[in-house]
C-alpha cells in the first residue's frame, strides 16, 4: 500500500483521484491545490506518491517537483496534465517526475501509471514495499 | 484549395475534440457530427460558462459554456454515481466546468502552422451571463455543439493581427 499525496487546484480532480487511490487499495495521505502548498506536504507527509497536476495557479506542476527533487530524491511523482505533446512529456520527465497521466483520468489510467512506476519494485508477504537493492544482498 | 482563417482551425479542432469527449468520455449523445463556425460581432454567452487563455505563439480566449440540464449531465458524469451535499453543488459545477475547457484545450490545441504546444492558462468561471463584443482590432469564431441536453458554445477570441493578418490564412 502507498501513501500518495494529490495535488491538483481542481476540486473535482481530486475528489476523483482520491476516490480511485482508496479504490485501488491505497491510502491518501493529504492533498494541495498548488505547487507551493505541495512542497510543505512533501516535507510533512513524506507520501512514497505524488499525483502532479501541472498548469496549477502560483505555482506549476514543473516548478514543484524542481523544488522537492532538491530536498527528496525518492518520491515518485507522476504528473498529470491535459497536454499530450511530446515537448510537454519530456518537461515533466526531465523535471524529475517518473509517469505521465493524460487527462481525462479514470482509476484504470491511473492504475496503469502507478504500475508502471511500482512494477520495478518487489512486495513482501504483508504487501510492504522492499527495496530492489536489498534482495541483491 | 479551400482557405480557412486560423481561428476557425483553432475552434474546429476544439469541437472535435469536444464531441469526442462528450460522446466517449462522458456518455452524451451529440446530435450532429456537423460543425459549424461563425465570425459573428457579438456573441451571448451562457450562463454557466468557463474560459481559458493560450500562451505562446499564439494567444487566444477560449470559452465554453453549457445549457444548465447539460452542466448537469456532465457533472454527473464527473461524479461517476457519486453523491454530493447540495451546498457543494456549485463548486462542484465551477470545477467541472473548469477542467472540461482545460481537458479539451489540453488535448486539442497545439499550434496548427508549426505544430508546437500553446501553453495555457488556469481556467476561471463567467458566473453571470456575459456578451461579448468584436472590436476593430479583434476576432471572434463560435462554434455550437448540440447534444440530447442542450448546447455547448465554443467561442475564440484573439487579436486580429494574431488571427487573419499576421499569421494570414493557411491552405488544405
Amino acid at each position: 500500500m502507498l501513501n500518495i499525496l494529490v495535488v491538483d487546484d481542481s476540486l473535482i480532480i481530486r475528489k476523483n483521484i482520491k476516490k480511485y487511490v482508496t479504490n485501488l487499495g491505497h491510502s491518501l495521505c493529504g492533498e494541495a491545490k498548488n505547487g507551493a502548498q505541495a512542497i510543505e506536504s512533501c516535507r510533512e507527509l513524506k507520501p512514497d506518491l505524488i499525483t502532479m497536476d501541472i498548469t496549477m495557479p502560483d505555482m506549476d506542476g514543473i516548478t514543484a517537483v524542481q523544488k522537492i527533487r532538491e530536498f527528496d530524491k525518492d518520491v515518485n511523482i507522476i504528473m498529470v496534465t491535459s497536454h499530450g505533446q511530446e515537448e510537454m512529456v519530456v518537461s515533466s520527465l526531465k523535471s524529475g517526475a517518473q509517469g505521465y497521466l493524460l487527462k481525462p483520468i479514470n482509476e484504470e489510467k491511473l492504475a496503469q501509471a502507478i504500475g508502471n512506476i511500482y512494477s520495478q519494485y518487489v512486495y513482501d508477504e504483508d504487501d510492504e514495499l522492499l527495496d530492489d537493492d536489498l534482495l541483491d544482498d | 484549395m479551400q482557405k480557412i482563417p486560423l481561428e476557425h482551425e483553432i475552434l474546429l479542432a476544439l469541437a472535435k475534440r469536444s464531441i469526442s469527449f462528450l460522446r466517449e468520455d462522458l456518455e452524451i449523445k451529440v446530435e450532429s457530427e456537423n460543425i459549424d463556425i461563425m465570425s459573428p460581432t457579438k456573441v451571448k454567452l451562457k450562463k454557466n460558462t468557463a474560459m481559458l487563455g493560450t500562451g505562446g505563439s499564439i494567444q487566444v480566449l477560449i470559452t465554453m459554456g453549457y445549457d444548465d440540464e447539460l452542466l448537469d449531465k456532465v457533472v454527473e458524469a464527473f461524479l461517476e454515481g457519486e453523491e454530493i451535499d447540495e451546498q457543494e453543488r456549485e463548486e462542484i459545477q465551477e470545477s467541472v466546468s473548469c477542467e472540461v475547457v482545460n481537458t479539451i484545450v489540453g488535448n486539442a490545441l497545439k499550434n496548427p502552422l508549426d505544430g508546437t504546444t500553446l501553453g495555457i492558462t488556469p481556467p476561471i468561471v463567467i458566473s453571470e451571463a456575459k456578451s461579448l463584443f468584436k472590436q476593430k482590432s479583434s476576432q471572434i469564431a463560435t462554434a455550437t455543439i448540440i447534444t440530447e441536453y442542450g448546447e455547448m458554445l465554443l467561442t475564440a477570441v484573439g487579436p486580429k493581427e494574431k488571427f487573419s493578418n499576421t499569421l494570414d490564412f493557411k491552405e488544405l
